[in-house]
């Protein structure tokens, strides 16, 4: 009874979960935004139409953002080539801090500054970190909440299967 | 007994030779067979590719319709949302600067900041060619108003700038449409900011 009880349990975690990667903005336009970015120069979303777009929202005092980062930068460098790219977007208050971590963690792609949190109300990110997949039509396709090893392995799919299409 | 032998052997030959006629018999039957099939099979991949020709032309036609749908819809909403009566546009353009690097615009009206835009290098580049960018629509009271613009930039020697620029116009019945434009001045080697009522 006990392991039914588990069991039943778990299902419905899974429902949860499940549903709560794909609620809200999956299958909608992605909103538009420009932010500054960590080179200085205004970046807007609509501008990478055609591209698949990852879209990572990560604070510095987040642990698994600083995991994921240079998980990011890897998949960042190895499909930049064909039609991929990912916008890191800082929530933290203070731009410098962020500087700092990009810096240390001697990640490559584009760096954003959301000190405003604008653009993190626009995506309705209430986790960190928080992943946005949108493809070349400027769709959202998949949103992911935090972050756990082995995450990558389905971003790198599901970027795949875009980049396909 | 070599007589049956011989009868066997002639008996033999004559089933083998009966066989081999009637198997030349079946062979052309199953050419034709296999050409009707042939013309049969490829009869229906025509038809399949014409259907598929056909469905194609009606995503194109429905995707035609869906986006003039959304058109109408866009219009309406802006219609709705801003009857043209109380309607006031606001307008970014810029003439040569060579003295200004366009980075944001933020708009305050009657003190109440109503918008702020960043300027991306392309659409930095597309007002130098002669673009001009909406950057904010409003419906206003008839009445007066103060309209407050910031920009911000790399002003001469690619030193940061901020300047602000002020307007006081007055809205009456009818659309509005403002223009707040960039320029160089050239004696002083400063840019200009300077607000214009469209007539």
């Amino acid at each position: 009874m006990k392991i039914r009880n588990i069991a039943v349990g778990l299902v419905f975690s899974v429902f949860a979960v499940t549903s709560l990667a794909s609620s809200g903005l999956a299958g909608r336009p992605a909103p538009d935004f420009a932010l500054k970015s960590s080179s200085g120069e205004n970046l807007r979303l609509s501008e990478y139409r055609g591209d698949v777009v990852m879209i990572n929202f990560w604070a510095t005092w987040c642990g698994p953002c600083r995991q994921e980062m240079p998980l990011l930068d890897e998949l960042y460098s190895r499909y930049q080539r064909v039609g991929f790219s990912l916008l890191g977007v800082n929530i933290d208050d203070d731009s410098r801090r962020a500087m700092d971590m990009i810096s240390e963690l001697g990640v490559s792609f584009p760096v954003l500054f959301d000190t405003r949190k604008e653009v993190s109300r626009l995506y309705e990110v209430d986790a960190m970190p928080v992943t946005v997949i949108v493809d070349r039509e400027g769709n959202v396709r998949h949103v992911h909440q935090g972050y756990k090893p082995g995450y990558e392995q389905k971003y790198l799919d599901e970027i795949r299967s875009l980049l396909r299409e | 007994m070599t007589n049956k032998l011989l009868i066997s052997l002639i008996a033999g030959v004559v089933l083998v030779l009966g066989s081999s006629a009637i198997a030349q018999d079946a062979a052309p039957m199953d050419a034709e067979k296999m050409l009707a099939g042939s013309m049969q099979a490829e009869a229906a991949a025509a038809a399949s590719r014409g259907e598929f020709r056909q469905l194609d032309q009606d995503v194109q036609s429905l995707k035609k319709e869906v986006l003039d749908l959304n058109r109408d819809l866009f219009l309406l909403e802006e219609e709705l949302l801003f009857p043209a009566n109380s309607q006031v546009a606001f307008f970014i353009s810029m003439d040569v600067g060579e003295y200004f690097d366009l980075d944001s615009v933020s708009l305050k009206i009657d003190g109440k900041e109503v918008a702020n835009y960043l300027y991306t290098e392309r659409e930095a580049g597309a007002l130098l060619r002669g673009g001009v960018h909406r950057v904010h629509m409003a419906n206003l009271k008839t009445g007066n108003h103060e309209l407050v613009a910031i920009f911000t930039g790399a002003g001469p020697h690619t030193r940061d700038y901020r300047r602000g620029a002020t307007m006081n116009f007055s809205k009456g019945i009818g659309a509005k449409y403002l223009e707040l434009e960039i320029t160089d001045r050239v004696q002083k080697q400063q840019p200009e900011f300077v607000i214009k009522e469209w007539e």
